[in-house]
C-alpha cells in the first residue's frame, strides 16, 4: 500500500484519538481517586509503591523530596491553603515545623484502626494533645564505616581526628540531618543539644583537621561518596547507610558506648484542605498494617513500628532492648533543635565552612 | 504651515503609540515577572524571622537586622569567593572561546562551519547536571584524569584543587556560549583589514592584537558579562562539584529559603547578591563605554 501524505495524516490522527480516548476511559474506570504523595526517592519511594500496588482504592502521584524532608515546607507554604499534596512523608523536624503551621490534619484514631498496635508514646501531637502525624517505621542516624577501606578502625569519636582518615570523612551538610551530627559531638565532648559549644569546638577542630573529604548536601552524594570509595567513614540516616551496605561492608556504630545513635520515625502527615482525606487515611491504615509495614522494613530499610510486624534480620541493629535504648539512643529534644535550625545553619557558614 | 505642523505631531503620536504597543509585552513580562518578586522580596527582607517557623509570620515585626547579620567575615568570603572563582572560569572561557570562534568563522569552510556551530548550540541545550557529573566523573576526587592532576601535586582532597575542578565545570558551561556570542562579531570584521595589514609587513599575531581584538571588544565586552552572570550565578556546578566545600551565594540562599526556611534573610542575601552583581557589571560596562569614547 502507498503511504500518501493525506494517508500519513490521517492514520496519524486516528491514532491520537485513540491514544486519547484510551486515555480518558483509563481515568474514567480508575479505581478511585488519584492522590498526590510526597516521599523520598531511592528505596523509600520504591516500598511505597510496592504498597500501592497492593492495594486498588486510589491511584497515585508520586512527588519526590528534594534534599531534606524541610525543603517540602517552603513549596507548601509558598502556595498555601491550596496545597497540593494529599500525605507529605517526613520525621520529627518537618512534622513539628507542619504542626507549627498548622497544616495538617488531625487524625482520629478510629478512621486508622492499625494506629493501635503503633507504640503511643512515639505519636506526634500538637500542644492539645491531638494527633498530628501517623508513624510507620523507625529509622536511625548515626556514624558508620564501609570496614573495607576504612584507613582505620574508628573506636571512638577522637578517632575522627586521625591524621590516617585525611579526605575520608563524609560529612552532612548543615542542612542535613538536623545538623544532629553536631548534637553527637556535643554529647561526646560534655555538652547536649541545649550547650552546644563543645560540639561547635570538636567541628571546628575536624574541620581544620583536613579529614573531611565531602561535605554531602544530598543523601545521594552521601551515597556517591561512599560507594566510589571518596570518603569511607560518616554520619548519616540509615536509608544512606542501607544503600552503600548493599554493595559494601558497612558497620554501623548503633550499639557502641562510644558513640550516640538517633532514632527518628517517619510517617505520615495528612494535609488540610484536600478532597480526599479518606481516601488518604484509608490507604495510610493500609500501609502500616502488619503485613505492609514489613514489606516496607525489607525494601525501604527501616525498621517497622507495629508491634505484629516482623523486622528483618538485616535491621537488627536498629532493634533495640530497654537497656539497649537507654545506653546507646539519645532523644534530642526536638523542639529546640528546631528552633535552633536558623542559628546552626548561620554558625556553620562562619565557623565551620570557612575552614573545609 | 499649519497643515504641516499637525502632520508632525500626528506622526508622533503614531509614534509614540506604536513604541507603546511594541513595549507593552515586555513590559508586562518585566513587571509582573520580575518586579513585583523583587517588591515583594525587598518586602520580605525586612520582616522579624521567628526560628522554627516556615518563612516570617504574620504581622512580624520590620527589622534591618537580616541586613545587619551579613556583616561579617564569612558572608564576605563566601561573596568573594563567588566572584574570584566567577571571574577567573569568564576570563579563561573568553581567552578559549575567542581564538576558538575566530577558527570557526575564518577558517572552517561553510558545512563545517554549520557543523560547528549546531555542536555548540547542543552544547548550550544540553542539561548542565550531566556536564557538571562529567566533569566530575573524569577530574573529580575518584576522576579517570585524577592521577594526572596528582602528578602536578595537587592533592585530590585540597581546596585548590576542588577550586580547579568548580572552574572548570563552569568554563566547559562558558565556553559555547561565549563562542556563540563571540561568532557574530568576528563574521562582521572585513577579513581584508587583516589582509592589507598583512600585506604591509604587520606580522600575523600584531595585525590580530591591532585590528581583530579592537574591533571585537564590545563583543568581548558583552560575552564576558555573560559568561560572569552565568558563573556567580551558578548552583549546581559549585554544589556538586564543589563537594560542599565550595560556597556559592546561591547556595547560601538556597540554603535559606529551602532548607532552614528563613526566607526574610534568604530574601537579604538575594537582594545583596543582585546590587553587588549589577555594581560590578556597571562598572564593567561604564569602563568600556569610558574607553570606548576615549
Amino acid at each position: 500500500m502507498d503511504m500518501t501524505r493525506r494517508r500519513f495524516m490521517g492514520s496519524a490522527a486516528a491514532l491520537g484519538i485513540a491514544g486519547t480516548m484510551t486515555g480518558l476511559a483509563r481515568s474514567a474506570f480508575a479505581a478511585g481517586p488519584e492522590l498526590t504523595a510526597v516521599e523520598w526517592g531511592g528505596d523509600v519511594v520504591e516500598a511505597m509503591k510496592q504498597i500501592a500496588a497492593a492495594q486498588d482504592a486510589s491511584t497515585f502521584n508520586w512527588v519526590l523530596h528534594q534534599g531534606g524532608a524541610g525543603a517540602i515546607l517552603p513549596k507548601i507554604k509558598a502556595v498555601w491553603p491550596n496545597v497540593d499534596f494529599d500525605y507529605v512523608a517526613g520525621w520529627e523536624g518537618s512534622f513539628n515545623s507542619m504542626v507549627k503551621e498548622d497544616w495538617l490534619e488531625t487524625i482520629n484514631p478510629v478512621d486508622i484502626p492499625n494506629l493501635a498496635d503503633i507504640p503511643e508514646k512515639i505519636i506526634i501531637r500538637d500542644g492539645k494533645g491531638n494527633i498530628k502525624a501517623v508513624p510507620r517505621a523507625v529509622g536511625g542516624m548515626y556514624f558508620g564505616a564501609r570496614t573495607d577501606i576504612a584507613p582505620i578502625a574508628i573506636k571512638s569519636i577522637d578517632d575522627l581526628l586521625s591524621p590516617d582518615l585525611r579526605g575520608a570523612i563524609c560529612w552532612p551538610g548543615p542542612t542535613q540531618s538536623m545538623m544532629l551530627q553536631i548534637v553527637a559531638l556535643a554529647l561526646h565532648a560534655g555538652g547536649s543539644e541545649t550547650n552546644m559549644e563543645p560540639g561547635w569546638k570538636l567541628m571546628q577542630d575536624l574541620a581544620k583537621s583536613g579529614n573531611i573529604g565531602r561535605v554531602a548536601v544530598t543523601d545521594i552524594d552521601f551515597t556517591n561518596s561512599l560507594t566510589s570509595s571518596e570518603t569511607s567513614v560518616g554520619f548519616f540516616a540509615e536509608p544512606g547507610w542501607a544503600a552503600v551496605a548493599k554493595n559494601f561492608p558497612v558497620t554501623r556504630f548503633t550499639k557502641d558506648s562510644n558513640f550516640k545513635a538517633f532514632l527518628y520515625q517517619s510517617g505520615f502527615g495528612v494535609m488540610k484542605n484536600r478532597p480526599n482525606t479518606r481516601a488518604t487515611l484509608d490507604f495510610i491504615n493500609f500501609a502500616i498494617s502488619p503485613e505492609m509495614s514489613a514489606l516496607y522494613a525489607k525494601v525501604a530499610g527501616e525498621a517497622p513500628l507495629n508491634s505484629k510486624a516482623s523486622t528483618p534480620d538485616n535491621l537488627k541493629h536498629l532493634a533495640f532492648t530497654p537497656e539497649e535504648f537507654s545506653s546507646f539512643v539519645y532523644v534530642p529534644d526536638y523542639n529546640v533543635v528546631l528552633e535552633q535550625q536558623d542559628a546552626w545553619s548561620k554558625r556553620w557558614e562562619q565557623d565551620i565552612a570557612p575552614l573545609l | 504651515m499649519t497643515n504641516a505642523r499637525q502632520q508632525t505631531a500626528a506622526i508622533s503620536i503614531s509614534d509614540r503609540r506604536d513604541r507603546a504597543i511594541t513595549l507593552a509585552p515586555a513590559v508586562l513580562v518585566l513587571a509582573f515577572g520580575f518586579l513585583s518578586p523583587l517588591i515583594n522580596l525587598a518586602i520580605e527582607s525586612l520582616k522579624e524571622f521567628t526560628p522554627g517557623r516556615v518563612g516570617s509570620v504574620e504581622n512580624a515585626a520590620t527589622t534591618v537586622q537580616n541586613y545587619h547579620e551579613l556583616a561579617n567575615q564569612a558572608f564576605a568570603n563566601v561573596l568573594l569567593t563567588t566572584f574570584w572563582i566567577g571571574g577567573v572560569a569568564a576570563l579563561v572561557g573568553q581567552l578559549v572561546a575567542f581564538p576558538l570562534a575566530y577558527f570557526i568563522v575564518r577558517r572552517l569552510s561553510p558545512r563545517m562551519r554549520t557543523l560547528a556551530l549546531g555542536f555548540l548550540i547542543t552544547l548550550v541545550l544540553s542539561s548542565v547536571l550531566i556536564k557538571t557529573y562529567a566533569i566530575e566523573l573524569t577530574f573529580g576526587s575518584v576522576g579517570i584524569l585524577r592521577p594526572l592532576l596528582l602528578t602536578v601535586g595537587l592533592s585530590a582532597n585540597s581546596r585548590e584543587y576542588i577550586n580547579i575542578v568548580v572552574i572548570a565545570g563552569l568554563v566547559h558551561s562558558i565556553i559555547p556560549v561565549a563562542t556563540l556570542t563571540l561568532m557574530g562579531a568576528m563574521q562582521s570584521i572585513d577579513p581584508r583589514l587583516l589582509d592589507a595589514a598583512q600585506s604591509l609587513g604587520a606580522p600575523g599575531w600584531k595585525a590580530h592584537l591591532s585590528i581583530t581584538l579592537p574591533l571585537s571588544l564590545p563583543a568581548l565586552v558583552s560575552s564576558t558579562l555573560i559568561s560572569l552572570t552565568f558563573a556567580i550565578s551558578a548552583f549546581v556546578i559549585p554544589m556538586v562539584l564543589g563537594r560542599g566545600r565550595v560556597l556559592f551565594m546561591s547556595n547560601v540562599i538556597y540554603t535559606r529559603f529551602s532548607d532552614i526556611a528563613n526566607y526574610p534573610s534568604g530574601a537579604a542575601i538575594s537582594l545583596v547578591m543582585l546590587a553587588t552583581a549589577l555594581a560590578v557589571i556597571s562598572v564593567i560596562t561604564l569602563a568600556h563605554a569610558w574607553k570606548s569614547r576615549r
